[in-house]
């Protein structure tokens, strides 16, 4: 009895229950985690502030603000920071909005491919058998398509897209790679002592799943997540770019389409800089982030141990 | 099992794929809200036109003859023609699709020797310098967003500098000229392809270099090499006979699981440098509504993928002599 009790209680909370302070200390230490969060803050600011520029004067709406003085393209100035695009509408709120979508798209669309996956992966990895080859070829399969292609391929199936149908497209066609990860975990963590003691005391199949084997899956998950809002973002700003954005939101993206389209791409670098510089930031410090937690859950790529 | 017996296996593997593909689409092509017939007949065809096509197309008959029709289609290259063009899409595909091939192969080989390289070099001067500003360099060049990369490179080298042309995948003027012979044609096209070439180098080169890089680290800690030091030989006779062969295997696989990826930037930058290859076609089949032409160009990338990913298993299986099947 005790011996079950010990295992149980090890199951449920091995994850949630272990003292977060040292990891944290850790992935602080480590330069590229800490420089990967600081940068995600500061897009984090530029998000929270794109409210207030449309509070200032309307003008400044990023879609619908169009300077009445100005009906050109501008480079910058006083009351314009980063100068205006070709109907007279201010960069910069622009830019600050773009942070705003590309968190949304890339944190909702990253959560749903990672949900997902790890559905499909724990149960391939808990069924085994049948059930198991037929999701991991499916996950194969899907793996191998080009999902830019694929995506543009059913737009035109769907007409326009907007900017919540891109966030399930992107999450439909993202989740193999979470789910073949999960998969493997769960393979090793099913043969630990644990989950027989919880099936001798008679735990369902879910409750299995859903209790002892999650909470042990759900790191990996979490770091998978990181590296899925990168493909997402890009993802979405890549659709935008092409011309099949949602055209009611302005993204990074769209704005680069912009200025391609219009025919200021040479005439105007203030235009064409800030809106490519922030995509990649902001790719950059999800995969910096997702890098410093694959040093704290991949023991073999740490340099020091963490004492907890 | 035999290596024979694997790469029959493997190819049959990569028929049912594709058949499973072929599949999803002609069911989505049927099913998807609004009009099949819309979707392959020309709007702007005369009647009978529009008549004698949708019979070829089978469109007037049950499902499963319809099927049977589609793939026997495909085999006899029918795709019907293309709305914008008005030729046939077979055409207008056997025109694009060696100029895909041609930008993605060099890319792909080219960005894989340069990772492969600059990989070995980093790894080996691990904590100096220059593998600081190597890692450093592979990190942004690998989350650069590509089609601003191309805008960037298109606006130094073609624009500010002016060294190599803006797009297009040859000069008119040189290729009209009937004394021109096939070393300038070759030259010009290669003068084209210097840009979105650079390009794509530059967004894949760095996923391969950092695993190059980390594989080399991790191979260097083997015993084998302990063994080859206390032999007595030379720094360079290790790195490149020891080390580098062994810890290359998991680039050559990575570059298989990226093929996918490496086809959509392959037709980001085709559309940005207007180089005619089949993913700039099925962007604009899309934006255009051209339905056939997008199917078709659709399924020839597949192809595309599937056959390098076959490709590459090959590659390995001579790169490692350790595989057994």
């Amino acid at each position: 009895m005790a011996l079950k009790k010990t295992y149980l209680q090890q199951a449920r909370h091995r994850w949630l229950s272990v003292k977060a302070g040292p990891y944290l200390a850790f992935f602080w230490q480590n330069p590229i985690g800490k420089w990967g969060v600081l940068l995600l803050i500061t897009f984090g600011l530029m998000a929270l502030a794109s409210f207030f520029p449309p509070l200032i004067d309307p003008m400044y709406h990023p879609m619908t603000g169009v300077d009445p003085n100005i009906s050109n393209v501008t480079p910058p100035a006083w009351n314009h920071w980063l100068g205006t695009d070709y109907m007279g509408r201010d960069l910069f709120s622009q830019l600050l909005t773009g942070a705003r979508v590309a968190f949304m798209v890339g944190v909702s669309a990253a959560f749903m491919s990672i949900v997902f996956g790890t559905l499909v992966g724990m149960t391939a990895g808990y069924s085994g058998k049948l059930i198991d080859t037929l999701l991991m070829r499916a996950a194969d399969m899907i793996m191998l398509l080009p999902t830019l292609l694929v995506v543009l391929l059913l737009s035109s199936f769907i007409g326009q897209l907007s900017i919540w149908t891109i966030v399930m497209l992107i999450a439909v066609f993202r989740w193999p790679g979470v789910a073949r990860v999960i998969r493997s975990q769960t393979l090793s963590i099913k043969e630990k002592p644990f989950i027989d003691a919880a099936r001798v005391a008679g735990a369902s199949h879910f409750r299995i799943l859903f209790r002892h084997i999650l909470p042990n899956v759900l790191p990996m998950a979490l770091l998978f997540m990181t590296f899925r809002v990168t493909s997402a973002i890009i993802l979405e700003a890549v659709l935008a770019f092409l011309g099949f954005g949602d055209p009611g939101t302005v993204s990074w993206g769209m704005m680069l389409q912009w200025v391609w389209k219009t025919g200021n791409m040479f005439q105007a670098p203030y235009w064409l800089f800030p809106p490519g510089i922030c995509i990649s930031l902001i790719t950059l410090s999800f995969y910096m982030i997702g890098r410093a937690m694959e040093e704290i859950l991949d023991p073999r790529l740490r340099k020091e141990k963490i004492e907890d | 099992m035999t290596m024979k017996y694997f790469f029959l296996k493997r190819i049959v593997e990569i028929i049912v794929i594709f058949f499973v593909i072929m599949t999803l689409f002609f069911l989505l092509f049927h099913f998807a809200p609004g009009d099949p017939v819309s979707r392959m007949v020309d709007p702007s065809m005369t009647h009978e036109d529009a008549a004698y096509m949708i019979s070829q197309l089978g469109l007037d008959q049950p499902l499963f003859t319809r099927y049977g029709i589609y793939i026997k289609n495909f085999f006899q290259g029918n795709f019907g023609n293309s709305f914008h063009y008005g030729e046939p899409v077979i055409q207008i595909i056997g025109d694009r699709l060696p100029n895909t091939i041609l930008l993605f192969t060099t890319s792909i080989v080219l960005s894989a020797f340069a990772g492969i390289f600059l990989g070995r070099i980093t790894a080996w001067h691990k904590g100096k310098l220059i593998d600081t500003l190597g890692t450093i360099l592979a990190l942004v060049c690998h989350t650069l967003f590509l089609p601003w990369a191309a805008l960037l490179i298109i606006w130094v080298f073609g624009y500010q500098i002016g060294w190599f042309p803006l797009g297009g995948i040859l000069s008119p003027e040189l290729w009209i000229q009937p004394e021109t012979g096939y070393v300038a044609k070759a030259l010009d096209v290669l003068y084209h392809m210097v840009l979105p070439l650079f390009t794509l180098c530059i967004i894949h080169f760095g996923s391969y270099m950092l695993i190059m890089r980390s594989s080399m680290l991790e191979v260097i800690g083997e015993d084998y090499i302990l063994t080859a030091r206390a032999k007595g030989l030379s720094n360079r006779q290790i790195c490149n006979r020891h080390v580098a062969p062994n810890a290359s295997l998991p680039v050559v696989t990575s570059v298989g699981l990226s093929l996918a990826f490496s086809v959509n930037g392959g037709a980001l930058t085709e559309i940005i440098f207007s180089w005619p290859g089949i993913g700039r076609e099925l962007i604009f089949a899309v934006t255009n509504n051209d339905y056939p032409l997008a199917l078709a160009s659709f399924l020839f990338i597949s192809i595309v993928v599937l056959v390098s990913n076959f490709i590459v298993d090959i590659v390995y299986t001579y790169l490692d002599p350790r595989i057994q099947y």
